[in-house]
């Protein structure tokens, strides 16, 4: 055994064992382990194989900077990859596996790689692969032929295909100051701004508040510190102002103040409570924020610095005093600085033996020397660690180390350890402020990037501000909440605080070089001779830098590499570290799950929007279709009817008797106010002024550009009281278009736009019987064609509900279109119908409502489109000369005007087969060599009236090519075939129909 | 009198749902009133807006942005700049209608065209806030006042009508949808309908 739980001591809970498998294995830890704790005080150290080399590796970090050990979780049937075991709080049932290994963890074939040593050097694959000057391969195809395998080899877990049956929730707050981690200054800083009645959130990535407390092994107030601040905790937690929020790590620092963080609400969980999301992604939106996000601890560089058993001394420190768990029986400690020698303490007291202290430094400090005495052990001062052996660490090679030449000199001698704790000095964890400041400023004495000036409303405390002592904790803590909440720093008595007086700043030593392969960066498996290889050839940059090794990429996103990276590079151009610059942070801090930004539109992308009559539709058995948001009926199909049979039989019943369609989709704009009819005037193509109150008109509006935006009628229902109607699809589109107009170009019209759209249920009830219908069922109202002529609005009623109801036609037979509250449309529907039961009226859907207007030539958005104009759509009618409209001036521009544009036209299938949508239409040509388009398909349907396949297209010269022929051309759905080009108006063109 | 059809249809089951461990947080009912209108003044008129509103449904509001009263029977909060959202009893939209002049500004009957979803309860502000992007807390947002805002495509009209109880008026066509999402958020509270 190496690794292994001690006998007491810890924060976890050892009264409750808790299952889990690793690797099919099963094990038990204690609750408060995380699964890196209980594989540790399980013994096993070997916990995956690296990215690239297949080396083994083990723990490196307890926390989110976790490079090395990450596994793939499997719950409710879905495996995760790339988890960090550091971050994985233990549950009852945890299945885990190792990653990037085959057969076996222990025996892994593709672990030859690293034989081949020298050849994977940075920048490798593209190098090799890059493919002959000439052949089927050259250039980036061999590359690309080659990528899927070595994609496969390298690499890390496997995403699984599986659905995420997860929940995943958005939530959005406010409060007056966010403080953003919960060590000693963020505990400090919250409880300021809270007594200071300030509304606060305290964030904390770790399940419990306390940072570095929970394992520092000193006393604040005379408690120890982890007791300290779960007390503070539980004040927080009581107090109404404060919300304290664990396991949420603030990931995002945005514009505005506005943070994002991702709260992991139920991954602790062996099954969540009902309803809850297991991630739940926070918008923070803060007046002031305090980033109390402590420091991370830096690696020392050198030969065989990734053997499982070599890890982080804070972590190893942690490991014993937080979770009650020796990383090793004997442990080696190497170091740069003060920090290190407690943690050597800790892990003697703990029970481990500390077997040598290697320090770089010719002298230490005299609190250092104490510990080392404490940790019974006399420290090799001027030594360094020049080379590691075993599979898991069995030995370390020491040497004797000159710091201010960083030299190796004498012999290489062994020593067995079976643990090697490492310290390189630390960091301050800058990377919110990083994306909220100017640049971080380099400090000589941490030999470590210090926070940025803001850009943005931040202050700073603790260990983040390179105060790295928990008195300095404190003070700063409390200076923060108070400057946050607006009010003074204060000189009160702050909790005493009983830790060895060390010393913060590390000497400058970033790397040990020696034979073999020292890495920078674990996880990508980036060595340092890597960093040299950039530099030779070129990308000295630290972007270029970044690019061509992957230094600082991938999941950990380099937070132990980061600044060892640098100071190789800095060592390699022969500058200072801050002469060679730093890569800036970019959200998100740590991994954030896809599904909690999806959050509630997780497999749900839109809002159903629902006619007042859809429930009767699909109890009709009607199949609906989706337009836009809408559900519309598509056809009311009967047994054994195809959709064509269907949409037929419907067009033909209109045709030769009455049938009824929903019509409540079309966009409805309130148009009110004394200059309504005026404004009207300016955004039509034609006259709306002069139509008399109680009439309608049908209008076409232009873009500003000359091309045509949307069609429809308008209503005048008072003196300075319009309805406006919209096509469906431009509903929207038009409302914004008004309005833009009002508020930016004439806000000297008052005019008031309202969308009525849902106010209003509308029924279309067309067909030779439609008045008669209408007869049966509306009363305090005439229809005949004296009381309702052709575009005439009569108000009503129909079975007790009001009515207002406008003669006009969109199939081209006689038709109304009656409207009434939304609320009543079902009931006023079913009259209808049941008045039209004696006529056999039919519901019918969108195709015969499509089938009807092409028969007819009437133009929809398919023609409308965007590019075509009003005489492109022969509806230059309707362009007044009489007075300017939006559009106007461009619309007789050269390019506008050109007659050989593509125009409308109708098509008819000559071979008896349909035609297809955005078919071409083509002079001459086959399937195999397609001809030059004159034009394409705009809508197509079988035409009952005409017993043809129609459709209508615009193809160039438009009218000029009526009576002629061409072909159908449609690649995509192989087919090819002989069409008449003909008028638009196939049927009826006289209108005698619609206003008889 | 016809009666006005629930936009709901069968998506309103009355019951209990969702994680009921410390009882339904929210209680969510339908509450659309009698009449919906919105009036609107034309500018510089916000003020005689006010005063005819106030003439009509009793109830008096600065023109500042957000502003809103609850009465009995009645309501009304500002959606934008001069317009408010009325809500009240059958008649409210021609009764308002003769208030207004013609130069003063416009109203509009939205009585079928809008619906109004209530949320009260203790966890009301916190099922509102994982759908909204709007400070729920009564400093920010006190009992009477009102927001226009929107949930990805849905456009919502929010009022506070009580200390733990919000009006969400939604246009109908998407208000058995947007019930829905309301239903689905307040799973993790548990909830209440009737």
């Amino acid at each position: 055994m190496s690794a292994r739980r001690i006998p007491t001591g810890g924060l976890i809970d050892r009264s409750r064992t808790v299952p889990f498998t690793f690797d099919g294995k099963a094990y038990t830890g204690f609750a408060g382990d995380t699964l890196a704790a209980a594989l540790l005080a399980n013994g096993i150290t070997l916990i995956g194989r690296s990215f690239k080399y297949h080396r083994p590796r083990g723990v490196f970090t307890a926390g989110v900077d976790e490079p090395n050990a990450l596994v793939t979780v499997f719950k409710d049937g879905v495996r995760e990859p790339n988890i960090p075991a550091t971050q994985i709080e233990l549950y009852e049932g945890l299945v885990a596996e190792s990653q990037n290994r085959f057969p076996s963890l222990d025996y892994d074939i593709s672990a030859l790689n690293q034989l081949a040593g020298p050849l994977f050097g940075a920048g490798f694959y593209y190098k090799t692969f890059m493919g002959p000057v000439v052949g089927p391969l050259k250039g980036t195809r061999f590359w690309m032929f080659c990528e899927h395998f070595i994609r496969r080899a390298a690499g890390l877990g496997r995403a699984g295909y599986d659905k995420d049956p997860a929940r995943y929730e958005r939530m959005n707050a406010f409060c007056d100051v966010l403080v953003v981690g919960a060590g000693p200054a963020g505990l400090m800083a919250a409880e300021a701004a809270a007594k200071a009645g300030k509304r606060v959130i305290l964030a904390e990535q770790e399940p419990r508040a306390g940072g570095a407390a929970n394992w520092s092994g000193e006393t604040i107030g005379g408690k120890p510190a982890a007791l300290w601040a779960e007390a503070a905790a539980e004040r927080l937690a009581a107090m109404d102002n404060v919300r304290l929020l664990t396991r949420t790590a603030v990931w995002g620092y945005y514009d505005g103040n506005n943070l994002a963080a991702l709260e992991r609400v139920g991954d602790h969980l062996a099954a969540a409570p009902k309803g809850a999301p297991r991630h739940r992604h926070w918008s923070i939106r803060a007046e002031k924020v305090v980033l109390a996000t402590g420091s991370f601890e830096r690696p020392i560089v050198f030969p065989g610095n990734d053997r499982p058993g070599v890890m982080l001394a804070g972590a190893a420190e942690r490991y014993a005093n937080q979770f009650g768990v020796l990383p090793g029986e004997k442990i080696a400690i190497f170091t740069n600085n003060d920090g290190a020698y407690r943690a050597a303490a800790a892990l003697k007291k703990a029970g481990g033996a500390v077997v040598a202290i290697l320090d770089v430094r010719p002298e230490i400090s005299a609190a250092a020397r104490a510990l080392a005495e404490e940790a019974g052990v006399v420290p090799l001062l001027g030594h360094a660690v020049a080379g590691t052996a075993g599979k898991r660490l069995a030995k370390v090679l020491i040497q004797r180390f000159d710091a201010a030449t960083g030299r190796l000199s004498g012999d290489v001698r062994p020593v067995e350890a079976d643990c090697l704790a490492v310290s390189g000095g630390w960091s301050p964890a800058i990377h919110l402020a990083s994306q909220a400041g100017r640049n971080p400023a380099w400090d000589d004495r941490l030999n470590a990037f210090l926070p940025p000036q803001p850009t943005q409303e931040w202050t700073g405390a603790g260990a983040f501000t390179g105060a790295m002592s928990t008195a300095e904790a404190l003070s700063s803590g409390r200076d923060a909440g108070l400057i946050a909440a607006g009010k003074k720093a204060s000189r009160a008595k702050l909790p005493e605080v009983a830790a060895p007086p060390l010393e913060a700043g590390p000497a400058p030593v970033f790397e040990i070089k020696a034979e073999g392969k020292a890495f920078v960066d674990l996880q990508n498996d980036v060595t340092a001779d890597d960093v040299r290889l950039a530099h030779r050839e070129g990308f000295v940059s630290v972007e270029h830098l970044k690019r061509y090794t992957t230094l600082g990429m991938a999941t950990d996103q380099g937070k132990t590499s980061n600044v060892p990276g640098l100071a190789i590079m800095a060592g390699a151009r022969g500058l200072a570290i801050p002469e060679v610059g730093t890569t800036r942070f970019r959200p998100p801090f740590s991994p954030v799950s896809i599904g909690s930004l999806a959050a509630e539109k997780h497999g749900h992308f839109k809002p159903d929007r629902l006619t007042p009559m859809h429930d009767w539709h699909v109890e009709r058995g009607a199949r609906m279709m989706e337009v836009g948001l809408w559900h519309r009926p598509m056809v009311y199909g009967e047994a054994g009817e195809t959709v064509e049979q269907t949409y037929i039989r419907e067009a033909a019943t209109v045709r030769a008797s009455v049938g009824i369609v929903d019509v409540s989709t079309l966009g409805k704009i309130a148009v009110k106010g004394p200059d309504a009819a005026e404004f009207l005037d300016r955004v039509y193509t034609n006259m709306f002024s002069t139509l008399a109150v109680g009439k309608a008109r049908y209008g076409l509006m232009l873009r500003e550009d000359g091309i045509a935006l949307d069609d429809g009628t308008t209503w005048r229902l008072g003196e300075h009281d319009f309805l406006m109607t919209t096509t469906t699809a431009n509903a929207g589109k038009v409302m914004q278009h008004l309005e833009y107009y009002l508020d930016v170009v004439w806000p000297d019209l008052k005019v008031h736009l309202a969308s009525v759209t849902d106010q209003w249920a509308g029924a279309a009830v067309a067909g030779p019987n439609a008045r008669k219908v209408l007869e049966a069922c509306v009363t305090e109202t005439a229809v005949d064609n004296e009381a309702l002529p052709f575009m005439g609005i009569v108000h009503g009623g129909i079975a007790g509900a009001p009515v207002m109801i406008c003669r006009l036609s969109f199939s081209g037979e006689l038709a109304y279109e009656v409207y009434c509250g939304a609320g009543h449309g079902t009931h006023v529907w079913e009259a209808l119908m049941e008045a039209g039961e004696a006529f056999g009226i039919t519901p019918y859907g969108m195709e015969a409502l499509g089938t009807l207007r092409i028969e007819k030539g009437h133009v929809t958005g398919a023609e409308i489109d965007g590019r075509t104009t009003a005489r492109d759509l022969y509806l230059d009618w309707m362009l007044s000369k009489k007075k300017p409209f939006i559009g106007s001036a461009l619309m007789d521009r050269e390019g506008l005007i050109d007659t050989n544009r593509i125009r409308l036209v109708g098509v008819v299938s000559l071979d008896g087969r349909p035609l297809g949508g955005g078919a071409h239409i083509v002079e001459k040509g086959s399937l195999e060599e397609l001809g030059e388009s004159i034009g394409h398909i705009t809508a197509f349907c079988y035409s009952p009236a005409l017993s043809k396949y129609i459709g209508l297209a615009l193809v160039k010269g438009g009218k000029a090519r009526h009576g002629t022929r061409a072909f159908v051309s449609d690649a995509l759905r192989k087919r090819f075939g002989p069409v008449e080009i003909v008028s638009h108006h196939f049927f009826d063109p006289e209108g005698s129909r619609m206003h008889g | 009198m016809v009666e006005r059809v629930s936009p709901l249809g069968e998506a309103f089951r009355p019951g209990t749902y969702g994680n009921l461990a410390e009882g339904p947080g929210v209680t969510l009912t339908e509450a659309t009133p009698a009449a919906i209108a919105e009036a609107s003044a034309f500018p510089g008129s916000t003020e005689p807006l006010l005063a005819a509103i106030e003439t009509v449904t009793g109830l008096s509001l600065p023109a500042t942005p957000g502003a809103g009263a609850v009465g009995d029977g009645a309501a009304v909060f500002a959606i934008g700049p001069g317009r408010y959202l009325v809500s009240g009893a059958e008649g409210l939209s021609a009764s308002l209608q003769a208030a207004v002049a013609l130069d003063i500004g416009t109203v509009t009957d939205l009585s079928h065209g809008r619906a109004a979803l209530r949320i009260a309860g203790p966890r009301a502000e916190w099922v509102l806030a994982k759908l909204f992007a709007l400070d729920f807390s009564p400093a920010a947002f006190p009992v009477g006042e009102g927001r226009a805002t929107a949930h990805h495509d849905v456009f919502a009209h929010i009022q506070r009508t009580g200390g733990d109880q919000f009006d969400i008026y939604v246009f109908r066509s998407f208000a058995r949808a947007f019930w829905q999402e309301l239903c689905a958020a307040a799973e993790e509270t548990g909830y209440e309908v009737g």
